[in-house]
């Protein structure tokens, strides 16, 4: 059962200098019970991609295509209607920074909030469901806490306090975006475990530029490439034996596989090359990835990649 | 206690002694400001502390009733002006795009008619009541807060807990009045003690001018009844001299205040500041 | 070049009631010339404040730094500012670093001219110097807003390469990169070292960024060093509880599959 299966969507901005593609024909499925990670480097589209399943996007963004959630069309859906799934049927856990909660609202307001919106509860009962949902987190004193404000909180508390809020409701289905982000790498180990936990019992789609955070609570991988997806896949597939260029360049670029970069920067998703997006910087580009824009091609039945060199 | 703190709490405090004042007129004076309480241009005495005017009337009393007049004038229009502004700048911040623009335009018009000429003309035609002349200034002066209010609403709509809010799926005016509005409370403080210093002054020189609400004592009139029955010739001091001091330490401390709390919110503009 | 003495930078807070902290709790290092020290901590061990210290951004509260056989801690402004161009630092956010309102042109040319070179010479310097952080020249008429956060941390690096400084300390200046562009800097920074004969401070709390970079890594935790050594020494035989901790740690968030075969 799928529990979000997204269709040639596209996504564009317009601005002064020219359309940015932020998403061009994104084909995905997440199954549920499913984690896929979403990885690429930033400016990618990545983020776009999770604020499009929230139609959160700024109003003058071009948007085609088709996102289904539980078989109902997210983009057909009136604004109405999409604000009673949000929060209560989609959950966000958004990235952590200093702007990510209100400073002058107590984190268990904060938390409450959604409780009351959607379940209606009071205010009382709303903050108490908060320190609990706190508890569960994995936030000591949470009793005490709920009461404190966000400065009061380290940005590892801040985290898991955003990843209460997304829960609140128990959606079932989650998109983190970026969440280990800016952590260092002791709160972000349990900040990993935690998002691990959660993706046990939900459907997620995990947004992340952090390889190793998504090898650890993904079931399956998409690479991300200019607005595309590049190759799709079974987590163990793609990061043991990838076959995109561009993912093996971004394995190769991590400290413990010796930092070989891949030269050149992304092309700007204004002025997109044609063919193949990635053939500046790729070793192995051939005369038709000028020529041709390589097609998703399905290798095996958990292994999709978008290269010439399968043809 | 630092230089702000100080400048903070003599602020309030004078403003707290305006306040009370107005608040027990009737039981500070010792005669009702209109009745003919004594002799006309007596001296300060025991009996008439200020002495009393053309009209025989004590100018102390006056005095003291005075002060309710102005703040009144000043609240309501602080009130309205700031209610109006603060509403407009939310939305035109938080939506951006063309109703910013909109917004924006339009303010960029009404900008430029100058608000105290059009007041006058407005005050001649209708000799409104003190009220009404406060809701006029709030109305007229609530262009000039928008776009303070505005430019604060861009930036905290950029930050991420609003879309945070949003993703939670509530509602724009849910996160407007729930999750904007709180950040800019101390924003709106000054802007209003500001509107409100400012229409004060404005509303004692209308009374300057003669278009006060002849119902109501003002310091405006006081000052204007001086001029014109011979207050400054025969140089009568204890009627021109208290009014005109009790608008400028009402205004001071005002100004105090809001400059201590704009401080409080950026302080990066003390530097600007001498 | 940098030896460091029982530095400590104490920082008061609060308004009324007086705390102390002491960011930098009497710490001593030292620098060979051409080397690399890594220095790595959790966030708020004190790291970026040592860094600070080193450069006298902030005042030490006790401790000399010498740098060149000369004790700078007790340096006047002014003579500060004749040192100030030999020893440099590259933060974090390269977005912020750089004015908004300046094109790249502009922002290398700035450096250049306060350290007085010729006007004419000027044009031909920005110019060799894109080219030695690897930008090319359709990036000189750009504004920060239009570049990645990688371009704009090479326009940071000429800026500071502009002063042909001796000693050079980076501040987690990848952090906010991503991965296959901090490859780059990373790359671009060692090779530019080796190219200059660089002195280097770099900091960060990445433990396998710094391995890659040091030529040795102190470990700072609570404003303390609490081991210094070779990279293979506190990889392999971490002696501190601290150090063995962010070492599992870093191994901890390695990717865990195999290097490819093909």
């Amino acid at each position: 059962m799928d529990i979000i299966r997204i269709k040639n969507l596209n996504a564009g901005f317009p601005t002064k200098r020219g359309l940015v593609r932020a998403a061009t024909s994104v084909d995905l499925t997440i199954r549920e019970g499913e984690c896929l990670g979403l990885i690429g480097e930033s400016g990618c589209g990545k983020t776009v991609l999770g604020m499009t399943i929230m139609r959160l996007l700024q109003p003058n963004t071009i948007i085609s295509g088709e996102i289904f959630y539980k078989g109902q069309n997210l983009l057909a859906l009136k604004e109405e209607e999409m604000r009673k799934l949000r929060g209560k049927e989609l959950g966000m856990i958004l990235q952590n920074s200093t702007t990510s909660l209100n400073p002058v609202l107590s984190v268990g307001d904060q938390i409450a909030e959604g409780i009351i919106l959607h379940e209606g509860l009071r205010k009382k009962e709303a903050r108490e469901k908060a320190t609990e949902l706190l508890e569960k987190v994995q936030i000591k004193n949470a009793a005490v806490m709920s009461k404190r404000y966000p400065h009061e909180f380290s940005g590892g508390m801040r985290e898991r306090a955003m990843i209460a809020i997304a829960l609140a409701c128990s959606p079932s289905f989650v998109i983190a975006d970026e969440p280990t982000t800016g952590l260092d790498n002791r709160t972000m180990k349990g900040v990993i475990s935690l998002l691990a936990e959660v993706a046990k019992s939900k459907s997620m789609l995990f947004i992340t530029h952090d390889l190793a955070a998504a090898s650890e609570i993904c079931d399956t991988i998409a690479v991300m490439y200019a607005g595309e997806i590049v190759e799709w896949g079974d987590v163990d597939e793609v990061f043991s034996a990838p076959l995109h260029p561009y993912t093996s360049g971004l394995l190769n670029s991590l400290p413990e596989r010796g930092f070989i970069a891949i030269p050149g920067s992304s092309p700007s998703l204004i002025d997109l090359p044609g063919g193949c997006r990635f053939k500046e910087r790729c070793a192995c580009s051939e005369e038709r990835c000028a020529r041709a824009h390589p097609l998703m091609k399905e290798i095996s039945s958990s292994h999709k990649v978008r290269c010439h060199r399968y043809d | 206690m630092s230089k702000k703190n100080l400048a903070m709490s003599v602020s309030i405090a004078i403003f707290a002694i305006y306040l009370l004042i107005a608040l027990f007129a009737p039981l500070l004076t010792p005669y009702d400001p209109f009745i003919i309480a004594g002799g006309i241009y007596e001296e300060p005495s025991p009996e008439h502390l200020l002495g009393t005017n053309d009209l025989a009337q004590d100018i102390f009393s006056q005095l003291i009733y005075g002060t309710r007049a102005t703040l009144l004038l000043g609240f309501t229009g602080a009130i309205l002006s700031v209610s109006i502004g603060t509403a407009i700048g939310i939305v035109s911040g938080y939506y951006g795009g063309r109703v910013d623009e909109f917004i924006t335009r339009t303010l960029d018009i009404v900008m430029t008619i100058p608000t105290f000429p059009l007041l006058l003309v407005m005050m001649m035609f209708f000799t409104p009541g003190i009220y009404v002349t406060g809701i006029l200034m709030g109305l007229l002066g609530s262009a000039r807060g928008v776009r303070v209010i505005r430019s604060q609403v861009l930036s905290i709509a950029q930050m991420n807990f609003i879309t945070g809010v949003k993703v939670m799926g509530a509602s724009d005016l849910y996160v407007m009045a729930k999750h904007v509005l709180p950040n800019l409370l101390s924003l709106v403080t000054v802007q209003f003690v500001f509107s409100a210093q400012h229409f004060m002054v404005m509303g004692i020189g209308l009374g300057f001018l003669g278009l006060g609400d002849s119902n109501v004592i003002d310091w405006g009139q006081m000052i204007d009844r001086a001029y014109q029955n011979g207050g400054v010739i025969n140089g009568l001091w204890w009627w021109l001299i208290p009014p005109g001091m009790a608008v400028t330490f009402l205004s001071l401390s005002l100004a105090l205040f809001g400059y201590s709390m704009e401080d409080e919110i950026n302080p990066r503009m003390k530097l600007t500041r001498i | 070049m940098i030896e460091i003495t029982d530095l400590k930078t104490t920082f008061s807070t609060g308004l009324f009631k007086k705390h102390t902290i002491n960011a930098v709790d009497v710490v001593s290092l030292h620098i060979k010339k051409g080397e690399t020290l890594g220095l790595v901590g959790e966030s708020g061990c004190g790291k970026t404040t040592l860094g600070k210290t080193i450069l006298r951004l902030v005042e030490p509260s006790a401790g000399t730094i010498c740098f060149d056989n000369q004790d700078i801690t007790r340096l006047s402004m002014r003579e500060m500012r004749k040192i100030r161009p030999r020893m440099q630092m590259i933060f974090q956010d390269p977005d912020s670093s750089l004015n908004p309102r300046m094109t790249v042109a502009e922002s290398i040319a700035e450096p250049l001219r306060q350290a007085g070179t010729k006007k004419q010479e000027i044009p031909k310097r920005v110019e060799e110097l894109l080219t030695l952080v690897g930008l090319s020249l359709e990036h000189l008429d750009r504004h920060p807003y239009e570049l990645s956060g990688g371009q704009n941390q090479r326009v940071v690096l000429a800026r500071v390469l502009a002063l042909e400084p001796d000693f050079i300390i980076a501040d987690e200046p990848t952090s906010a990169l991503d991965v296959s562009v901090q490859a780059q800097i990373l790359k671009l920074i060692r090779d530019l070292k080796d190219e200059l004969g660089l002195t280097c401070l770099f900091i960060s709390h990445d433990l396998m960024v710094v391995r890659h970079m040091s030529d040795s890594i102190a470990v700072m935790g609570q404003g303390k060093i609490v081991e210094i050594g070779t990279p293979d020494e506190i990889f392999e035989s971490p002696s501190h509880p601290y150090t063995k901790d962010l070492v599992s740690f870093a191994k901890n968030a390695v990717l865990p599959y195999k290097k490819e075969s093909k």
